[in-house]
């Protein structure tokens, strides 16, 4: 529909966008916009004031790091990181981007973006949370980096309180260790009923499931079969029941979806 | 048996070489195209006017409710807001609308706003119209409205339980209409029967087409004629004038509708005469135009949705070798919270009782209710749909109980193309089709043959292949008189379509069409009739876009729904112009010496002489003598205007209604289609992976068009069977509003689709030509169908829903003695 | 800075400079339809998935419904009504029809917005990344089958 009235403003620094948001209650960053401007004109929230992350270049930027992970900035759209030779360190990341949406979605989307708004059904909150990346996350009282676990906090919500914003996305390096993901979307490349990423190292498996909780959970198995069904099980999930799929089904793709991300990590 | 096979009395056909092979049959281009793919198309969000305002519905939050308090006033205090109109003004100034249901449901009263009590979630109860979108949307938000909550009624199988909420004082039980159809002799075929088969129940459900355009309207009003004229996406205005204008207690010329084109319709575009009422009394109120822009959400919760039909204790009687007698059931209709075109869906499903097949012996006991959801209206396939949907399931249930091969026992079934014409059961008279030759061609598109190769490489990956095949009838050109039917008191029937074609002063050919197309090609198909008639090409035919009132170019049932136009709108395209090509003869034999018409002939913009070709004269010539130099005709031909309208009528005759029987639509088009899927046993999830349809219209005016139609209804159909549904809360709250839950096809959710077909001519119809393009409902049945195969192996569950999204397929494949419990087999 | 309720932008439209004051909430699809009278990109639905509003910007395709015409200020944009410059259609545009790409119309604009950005980036696509690329375009009519067939056809510089 349509946005009820709004202020904004566009920085061309991040200590100018965290001056804004911190200054004005009811500020609220606004990156790709591919979420935020549809909850906006469903009125189901109305920030007063937006602060466009657009122009700010130091968010922009793909990097190694010295131990051979990877750095990406929160205003890294989907694209960007889609093209990004770099990300090879963690090829998994281009693979999910990849399946998010759309083409336009994608040009627009960012990483910051899709973490940050922990829609449960989200693809990236579950694959960082599996990798082991932490958030950068910048306030008026400075810098500080969370785990995954920190970050995620309920849904829709995350450890970025009003007045901050999330700056980067640090990956750990590879080392060996492999990745996969493995989602039921509606249709392709559509909302995810279920999804869930892992990371695999030396037999052990970092299972992070998507869509059955209010924040991604994350479990620890081997890699084995029945070792990672048993994981999933003994988690004692809850999901959410709607009208893609019962509480029930939910469960029991959360299993499947868990198998055949460690299956596809393992390779 | 009674005799089946019917000539008619008088067949209303032209031979294919009186139409030379001109144009019919060839894919001319679109004359539509150049300004569609350039954006320079108007649709009704595109027209503007000055000082336009935009108006904003305030939609009820509650299924159902009474309304005990509406305050404005802060809305109107915005700076910007130009007005409002609340339910109790609708009332004062209007009458509810003419009601197609007879008494006492007939008595309901259905107005352009709430009056008093809101009947579902979405349904508008106060319009706010503003200077901005924005403004307006922002000043809906300032009126206050107070709601008393009542108990909804939203499962139409107990909305006539006795203690059950009422939703109208008029119609008790919720009960719009019901009546019991009895045909053959049910009693005999159950005595004969050497099997039983008995379903206890089969669950068709609600979705919609959701054209991509949204409903809406830019309304004006005239003060000094007291005129309105409506431009609007409305593709039935011959109905929506018939319901508008006693509601607004004006004449029937007083509202003028126009439209140019139109973002898809479907049918969906139906039943915005409410809207458009409450349109109407803005623009007269605020005296400037006012812009309405319907919201995707509201096009989803308040809009209208295709029927949910539910069939109740299903009994066929079968023979050893597989001849299916007939069928008895319950069905349970339900239309929503008001009527609107309903209750004619309770007949027309009886246009294609029998679906393609032969049974003779028939027993519906049909129930129509209503509930607090989104009111219905006739969404493409309308009502038909469900009840071949029905005839389909019932065929592939009993196929899978006797162990049948599914292709066989559909062939033995099938009419046949030697009984065409076939009078069905009721009366109907399918014109022409061969059913086995089409299925043979759908399963030649998926490589049947290879099937059995395939399940075997399918297992080898872990998948579950399965074989499905569906068929859809697209009757078409309505006999309007099986409204007498439902409510015998009704005064409609037959049909018409209006065409005009003229001769211009400079030779300029120029057609109007009575007809509101959007996406049919209409310019183009009748460019080419008329090319045809004339002897010139089509792109010496100018053919206005869109629909205009002031054309005078409609009759009472105008519009474009109904798979009708190569029927009614050609139809009536072929009289006007016949009539000018003889009015063309006249002028040129006189002019040009020769002793009568028939020693001229057309011929590339000239009429010339048979016997000295030579002797000719341009068309130009005909059109400059008659509106500019008449004085050198003789006086008795003085009366040609070279402007000629013609109305189609089709040869329909009332409909018997004390016995329910008559032919109630002309033409009966089909399509055959065969899918493949492959399941993934472990969560439910499929694949469609091979896709085959195969149509038969009849004469196909321009094949490209016609094959554009079998993609788009296969399309449709695919996203229905999937994931199209319109589920309800146990607060009547719909959990599709949207195209994010509600999932349509998207370019790689589509199978590899291939389509051919076949070419039965109608022997009824000015060209041969059937009316086409419904044809949803192959697909739902084809990958119900394709479902069942593959998971027989897992439990023989039987399918008995028309959506299948995943986690049904889960449950079917989990839990199959919960459906299997649903079926029985009697041996006798 | 201080935050806005309004500003005036600049934005170039199929190499025209447009100069307007706009409210920070309107969208660039409003802004295009009702601003700038601009009406070939249209709006279908209220949750970005249907595709009807895309355009290109700064030489990426996105859909303008989620996108503010704040945003848009000293971006060029791209809109359909920008493909045939000189009443010559598109080779896109000639497809389209060639093809039976279109029957209502109104998804069109969109589609050939994204097939166009796709073209510009891989002039040689396979069947499976012409549907990538219009995932994000919704028809209800075509059933996208004669719409990959024109797009694969003015790729190769071809048609029927």
């Amino acid at each position: 529909m349509l946005l009820a009235e709004v202020e904004y403003a566009r920085p061309s620094t991040v200590e100018g966008a965290v001056r804004l948001l911190s200054s004005h209650a009811g500020a609220r960053p606004l990156a790709g916009g591919q979420t935020l401007t549809n909850v906006m004109k469903a009125r189901a929230a109305a920030p007063d004031v937006l602060v466009d992350l657009n122009d700010l270049e130091e968010l922009r930027q793909i990097s190694r790091t010295a131990d051979g992970g990877l750095e990406l900035g929160a205003m890294v759209t989907l694209s960007e990181l889609i093209r990004s030779p770099d990300a090879d360190a963690r090829p998994i990341l281009a693979e999910v981007a990849a399946q998010i949406a759309d083409v336009q979605v994608r040009n627009r989307g960012t990483i910051g973006g899709n973490i940050c708004s922990n829609d449960p059904t989200n693809h990236l909150p579950p694959v960082v949370a599996a990798l082991g990346a932490t958030m950068t996350i910048r306030g008026p009282d400075g810098e500080r980096t969370v785990t995954a676990e920190e970050f995620f906090v309920g849904v829709y919500m995350t450890a970025v309180a009003p007045g901050e914003l999330m700056t980067k996305l640090t990956v750990p390096a590879a080392d060996g260790a492999r990745d996969g993901f493995a989602s039921i979307p509606i249709g392709r490349d559509g909302t995810c009923i279920c999804n869930a990423a892992a990371t695999v190292e030396d037999g052990q498996a970092r299972i992070a499931l998507g869509c059955v909780a209010a924040v991604p959970v994350v479990l620890s198995s081997t890699a084995e079969e029945d070792a990672v069904r048993e994981a999933v099980r003994g988690a004692d999930l809850d999901p959410p029941s709607d009208v893609h799929a019962s509480d029930d089904y939910r469960r029991h793709l959360a299993e499947v979806v868990a198998l055949r991300a460690v299956q596809q990590a393992a390779g | 048996m009674s005799e089946t096979t019917v000539t008619p009395d008088q067949p209303i056909t032209v031979e294919r070489e009186e139409t030379a092979p001109g144009f019919i049959g060839v894919n001319v281009p679109r004359k539509e195209d150049k300004r569609l793919v350039q954006g320079e198309g108007v649709f009704v969000d595109d027209v503007k006017r000055h000082g336009m305002a935009y108006v904003h519905f305030v939609r009820s939050p509650y299924a159902h409710a009474a309304i005990s308090r509406i305050d404005v006033s802060k809305a109107m205090a915005r700076e910007g807001v130009y007005g409002t109109l609340i339910g109790e003004e609708v009332a004062a100034e209007t009458d509810p609308f003419f009601q197609i249901a007879p008494p006492p449901a007939g008595e309901l009263k259905d107005y352009a706003l709430a009056v008093g009590r809101v009947r579902h979630v979405g349904e508008p109860v106060v319009a706010v119209a503003a200077a901005s979108r924005e403004l307006a949307r922002d000043a809906a938000e300032l009126v206050e409205v107070d709601y008393e909550p009542l108990e909804p009624v939203l499962d139409p199988e107990h909305a006539a339980d006795p203690g059950a909420p009422q939703l109208h004082d008029e119609a008790p039980s919720n009960t719009i209409w019901q009546g019991n159809f009895d045909y053959g002799d049910y009693d005999a075929a159950l005595a004969e029967a050497d099997k039983v088969v008995r379903i206890k129940r089969l669950h068709f459900h609600r979705f919609s087409s959701t054209p991509l355009e949204t409903s809406g309207a830019v309304v004006e009003y005239n003060r000094g004629t007291g005129q309105w004229t409506i431009h609007s996406n409305n593709q039935f205005p011959g109905f929506a004038i018939i319901m508008m204008a006693p509601a607004l207690k004006v004449g029937m010329d007083k509202l003028r509708f126009v439209s140019q084109d139109i973002g898809g319709g479907f049918g969906n575009k139906i039943c915005t005469h409410v809207q458009l009422v409450a349109m109407c009394l803005l623009a007269r109120k605020l005296n400037r135009a006012v812009n309405w822009t319907e919201w995707r959400t509201d096009q989803h919760t308040a809009n209208s949705h295709g029927n949910e039909r539910v069939f109740l204790d299903v009994e066929v009687p079968v023979k050893a070798d597989g001849t299916m007698l007939g069928f008895k059931a319950r069905a349970i209709d339900d239309c929503g919270a008001f009527t609107r075109y309903e209750p004619l869906g309770c007949i027309i499903w009886a246009q294609v009782t029998p679906g393609v097949y032969r049974w003779r012996n028939v027993r519906l006991d049909f129930t129509q209710v209503c509930t607090n959801k989104s009111p219905c209206g006739p969404n493409r396939g309308y009502s038909r749909m469900q009840h071949l949907w029905f005839t389909e399931r019932v065929m592939d249930i009993v196929a899978q109980e006797l162990g049948a091969d599914p292709v066989e026992i559909r062939k033995r079934n099938y009419i046949r193309a030697d009984e065409m014409p076939y009078e069905t059961p009721n009366g109907c008279v399918y014109d022409s089709g061969d059913y086995a030759r089409c299925l043979d061609e759908a399963l030649e598109l998926i490589d049947y043959g290879s099937i059995d190769e395939k399940r075997r490489d399918a297992e080898s990956r872990g998948k579950l292949l399965g074989v499905g095949i569906g068929s859809t009838l697209d009757s078409g050109t309505n006999n309007f008189g099986q409204s007498t039917i439902v409510n015998p008191e009704l005064q409609f029937s037959g049909n018409n379509e209006v065409a005009t074609v003229k001769l211009d002063i400079f030779g300029e050919v120029v057609v109007t069409l009575g007809t509101t197309p959007q996406g049919q090609s209409h310019e183009t198909t009748a460019a080419q009739v008329v090319a045809d008639i004339l002897k010139v090409s089509p792109e010496d035919v100018n053919v206005r876009a869109g629909h205009d009132s002031y054309w005078n170019s409609h009759a009472g049932f105008s519009g474009t729904y109904a798979s009708q136009f190569a029927v009614t709108g050609l139809g009536a395209v072929k009289g006007a112009t016949e009539m000018l090509a003889e009015e063309i003869k006249k002028i040129g034999s006189v002019v040009l010496g020769a002793d009568s018409p028939d020693d001229v002939e057309l011929e590339g913009g000239f009429v010339r002489r048979k016997d000295n070709p030579e002797a000719a004269l341009p068309f130009m010539a005909c059109g400059a003598i008659v509106n500019a130099n008449n004085a050198v005709l003789p006086l008795e031909y003085r009366d040609i205007t070279l402007n000629c309208r013609y109305v189609y009528v089709p040869p329909h005759q009332l409909p018997d209604k004390e016995r329910k029987y008559g032919n109630l639509t002309l033409t009966y088009a089909n399509q055959i289609h065969a899918c493949v899927v492959e399941v993934d046993p472990e969560t439910g999830v499929y694949e469609i992976v091979d896709y085959g349809a195969v149509d038969d219209c009849g004469v196909r005016i321009n094949p490209l068009i016609v094959e554009g139609q079998v993609h788009g209804a296969a399309a449709q159909s695919i996203g229905a069977a999937t994931h199209e549904t319109f589920p309800y809360d146990e607060d009547g709250n719909l959990l599709t509003p949207n195209f994010y839950d509600y999932h349509v096809p998207h370019a790689l959710d589509m199978p590899p689709l291939k389509t051919t077909s076949i070419e039965s001519p109608s022997p009824f119809t000015p060209l041969g030509a059937k009316g086409m393009g419904e044809g949803g409902g192959a697909g739902i049945s084809a990958v119900g169908s394709a479902l069942q195969d593959a998971l027989r192996g897992s439990g023989k569950p039987v399918v008995t829903n028309s959506s299948n999204p995943y986690h049904r397929v889960w449950e079917l494949l989990r839990n199959p003695e919960e459906s299997r419990a649903l079926v029985e087999v009697e041996e006798r | 800075m201080e935050p806005v309720r309004g500003q005036r932008i600049t934005v170039e439209v199929n190499g025209e400079r447009h100069e307007r004051d706009v409210e920070a909430r309107r969208l660039l699809v409003h802004f295009l339809r009702d601003d700038l009278d601009l009406t070939g990109t249209h709006v279908g639905c209220d949750t970005g998935n249907c595709g009807a509003c895309t355009v290109i910007l700064n030489g990426v395709a996105i859909k303008s419904c989620m996108l503010l015409a704040v945003q848009a200020d000293g971006t060029s944009v791209e809109t359909v009504e920008g493909l045939s410059p000189d009443g010559e259609l598109h080779p896109l545009q000639e497809a389209f029809s060639s093809f039976h790409a279109l029957q209502c119309g109104y998804c069109t604009p969109g589609m050939l917005m994204s097939a166009k950005h796709l073209l510009d980036h891989n002039p040689e696509p396979t069947e499976g990344e012409i549907r990538r690329a219009i995932q994000g375009n919704i028809c209800r009519c075509t059933g996208y089958v004669n719409i990959v067939e024109a797009i694969a056809s003015a790729a190769k510089g071809g048609r029927r």
